[in-house]
Parts: structure tokens; C-alpha cells; sequence
């Protein structure tokens, strides 16, 4: 029996090759996260072009502080927690409310809806509800958070989180049955 | 009188409620004439700093730090003139009587056609002594101490020896 | 119906319009936009250094200044006593010689 040497090359990630300045690897950082960043904007307005420029600017912000960033858990916390207070601070400087159905009548059409009239329903009335709600039920459900998670994101105590979810689910089911 | 001096010593009896107090002791122009000139301003804090710094196996030291324990400052200004009549040595010397108040009682006055005049004057507090001036004029020299806070008279006359540092004046006196 | 189930199919993620990559890319050149330096560790470590060094010996030139400021003021209570103390002295002498005389 012949015994095989193994030669493990440590390759640096393209969070290491984005913080040395290649701008390639810092694309591939975009592309990685790019749909959870996109996504939080999107379901907290309802607004493809909002979320399209919140997302940007996330980004932007990301590659400003790059140097900050020490792993990709830290990346992905550092993503998620920008994205969420970005749409928040927006939200209170413009006071912008939620899209209409009607104005949501264009969304892309989503896979493995089973229903898309209720995906749609559902989405307003998310984003009719106030501004940490929205972004406490967003981040429990787009990106499957529990609550001491979140409470980190939105820098609360994780009895208000879980306070916030309770009231924003009896909204919901609320609204969904006097339609 | 033999030895040519004039003592007049002062009593003390009564108590005076007054607080030990610090005198000014500038003497404009003085310092310009000296050929030495000693000056100690040693206020409540600087005693303090200076009492950690003496040493507890000298006799002399010990003795120093615990005089200076309650004390508020300790003043000194010595001049020492190469020349008889370079300072008019009862000018300065009145200069510092004229500050002191009715609480300063005179405890001593040695006066001396060829030695040193001494007055010695004390903040009395009841039977405590609570500040010292002492005024020494002679023709080559003249010295001001003013300590402010508790004084243990006979304590402070019997501080003897160098303490480890020079003599203070580079004229050597003579008193006996 | 399960409220928590339809609202994680409804909210899960959607991809941004194709090309959001690049768009970023784009304002990143178009903006100037400048990533701040990351400082080596060895510059951090040598920083650390520094700055150690400086406390070290500002507290040690503080504690040389402090020993030499009580030191100063030892000498200059003890030149002080001794003034006084030799004129008290005097002082007395010449009472006592007085007394004597008589």
C-alpha cells in the first residue's frame, strides 16, 4: 500500500482577496449577498428601484469598511444589519409608506409560490405595518433569524423583538381575515 | 552692660484668638544687592511631598517631619550683602513689623550694636503658638522666617546639626 | 392557514435585477469611492509598542520629576528649620547670657 501525501494549499477566501483591494473578489462579494440585501430592502418597501439603490449604497458602505470586516459570518451579520437600519432610517426621513397592490402588480413572478395572490397580499401588509415591525417580521422570515438574533441586528433587548413579532403576527392575521 | 546688648524679653499671658497668618515677603530690590540669597516658599502641599522624602533613621529628620506635620507654609528669605551699608537693615525690618497685626505678640527682641538683632514674634493661640516670624538684622545679613500653622518653639531651637546639606549662608557666623 | 409558513414563502429572498453587481461596480469607479486602509498587524503592533513606550516613560519621567521634587522640598523644609532653629537659638542664648550676668 503506497501512503499518499496530501498537500492542503491554503487559498485566501475572497473576503481576504476583496480586502487586499481586488475588485474582482469584491464583485464575487456582491453576487454572494446580493439577494439577501436586495430582498430586505425590497419586501420592507415593496419598491424595486428603492431597493435597488439601498442595496447599492449597502455595498458602497461595505467596501468604505471592508477593512472592518474580520469573516464572513461577520460579513453576512455586518450585511444584514446595515441593510435593516438603512431601510429603517430611510423609512423615518421620507416617511414613505408601503407600495399598493396595485403598485405591486408588477413584481416578478416568484417560483414555488403556492399561492401568489396571497405572496402578494402578505407583502403589502408587511409593509404597512410600522418600521421595526416590518423589519423584525422581515428578518424572521426572509432570513430565518431567531429572535436573539435579530435583537443583535436591531440592537433591542430580545424581549422586545419577540414583543414586535407577537404584535405585527396579530396585525397580519388581523388584516387577513376582515379581507 | 558687658556684652554690649540689649535684651528685652516680652511675656506672653494672654490668649489671642487670631489665626496664624502668612506675611509678604518681598523686599524690592534687595535681592539685587545681596551677594546670596536664600528663598524657601514651602506651602501646605510642597510640606506634605517634603515630609515623605525625610528620613526616618536620622534623628534631625525625624525630628523636621514631625514640626512640619500640621504646618500650613514655611517661608524664608535670607540675603547676605558683601559690604556694611549695602541694605538699610531697619527699613527691612520694619517692613515686615508693619504687617503684623495685634494677634502677633513679640516673644523676643535681641538687640545688638555688633551682632545680629533678632525679634522673634508668635500667633498666639491660647498657650499654643500658631505662626512664627522671626526678623534677624545685621549689618552683612538679613533674614525673614515666617512659618504659618502650629510651632513647637522649644522643638525648633533644638534642631541641631547640617541635616546632611550645606549652611545656608556662605558667610560663617559666629554667635557665642 | 399557517400565517408563519405563507409569510416565509411570501418575504424569502428575490435576486435583484441581473447586472446589480456590475452597477455597483460602476458607481464604485464613477464615485471615487475609497475603501479605508487596512493597517498591517506588525504597524498595530509596532503602534502598541509606541505607545506603551511613551506611557512607560512619561510615568517614569513623572515619578523622576516627583522624586526630585521631594527631594528638593525635603532640602529646602530642612535648610528652612535650620535658619530658624539656629536663630532661635541665638535668641535664647543671649536671654540665658543676660540672665546670667545678673
Amino acid at each position: 500500500m503506497t501512503a499518499m501525501a496530501t498537500e492542503v494549499i491554503a487559498m485566501p477566501t475572497v473576503l481576504a482577496r476583496a480586502r487586499g483591494g481586488d475588485h474582482d473578489a469584491f464583485a464575487e462579494l456582491i453576487e454572494t449577498h446580493e439577494a439577501m440585501v436586495y430582498s430586505v430592502a425590497w419586501n420592507f418597501f415593496g419598491d424595486r428601484g428603492k431597493a435597488e439603490e439601498i442595496a447599492q449604497d449597502v455595498f458602497l458602505q461595505l467596501y468604505r469598511n471592508l477593512a472592518t470586516i474580520e469573516s464572513e459570518s461577520h460579513l453576512l451579520f455586518w450585511l444584514r444589519q446595515v441593510a435593516t437600519r438603512r431601510c429603517i432610517d430611510v423609512t423615518r426621513r421620507s416617511r414613505l409608506k408601503a407600495v399598493s397592490l396595485d403598485d405591486a402588480g408588477d413584481l416578478p413572478a416568484r417560483e414555488h409560490a403556492a399561492d401568489p395572490l396571497l405572496d402578494k397580499r402578505l407583502r403589502q401588509l408587511v409593509g404597512e405595518l410600522p418600521d421595526v415591525q416590518r423589519a423584525v417580521v422581515t428578518l424572521r422570515y426572509q432570513e430565518d433569524l431567531d429572535p436573539a438574533e435579530i435583537c443583535r441586528i436591531v440592537g433591542m433587548p430580545v424581549n422586545t423583538v419577540k414583543s414586535h413579532l407577537h404584535r405585527a403576527l396579530q396585525a397580519l392575521r388581523r388584516k387577513l381575515e376582515s379581507h | 552692660m558687658k556684652t554690649g546688648l540689649l535684651v528685652l524679653v516680652f511675656t506672653i499671658a494672654a490668649a489671642f484668638p487670631a489665626a496664624a497668618q502668612q506675611i509678604n515677603l518681598d523686599f524690592p530690590g534687595l535681592a539685587d544687592k545681596a551677594d546670596e540669597v536664600v528663598d524657601v516658599t514651602l506651602d501646605a502641599t510642597m510640606l506634605r511631598m517634603a515630609a515623605k522624602f525625610l528620613s526616618n533613621d536620622d534623628a534631625d529628620q525625624r525630628n523636621v517631619r514631625d514640626m512640619i506635620h500640621n504646618l500650613e507654609g514655611v517661608y524664608v528669605r535670607s540675603y547676605d550683602f558683601g559690604s556694611d551699608g549695602d541694605y538699610d537693615p531697619r527699613a527691612s525690618a520694619d517692613r515686615v513689623r508693619s504687617q503684623l497685626g495685634a494677634n502677633w505678640k513679640p516673644l523676643v527682641n535681641v538687640r545688638s550694636r555688633t551682632k545680629e538683632n533678632v525679634s522673634i514674634f508668635a500667633d498666639m493661640r491660647g498657650d499654643k503658638v500658631n505662626g512664627l516670624v522671626i526678623i534677624s538684622a545685621e549689618p552683612h545679613e538679613f533674614t525673614v522666617v515666617n512659618i504659618v500653622g502650629p510651632v513647637d518653639i522649644d522643638r525648633l531651637a533644638s534642631l541641631e546639626g547640617e541635616f546632611g546639606i550645606p549652611r545656608f549662608s556662605a558667610r560663617e557666623k559666629s554667635h557665642d | 392557514m399557517n400565517l408563519e409558513r405563507d409569510l416565509t414563502r411570501a418575504l424569502r429572498r428575490t435576486p435583484p435585477p441581473p447586472g446589480f453587481a456590475g452597477r455597483v461596480m460602476q458607481r464604485i469607479e464613477r464615485e471615487g469611492v475609497q475603501a479605508r486602509r487596512v493597517r498591517p498587524v506588525w504597524w498595530r503592533a509596532a503602534a502598541a509598542s509606541l505607545t506603551l513606550a511613551a506611557l512607560l516613560g512619561g510615568y517614569t519621567a513623572h515619578h523622576v520629576i516627583e522624586q526630585r521634587r521631594g527631594e528638593h522640598a525635603r532640602d529646602q523644609v530642612l535648610l528652612a528649620m535650620r535658619i530658624a532653629g539656629a536663630k532661635m537659638r541665638y535668641a535664647r542664648q543671649q536671654v540665658h547670657g543676660i540672665g546670667s550676668e545678673r
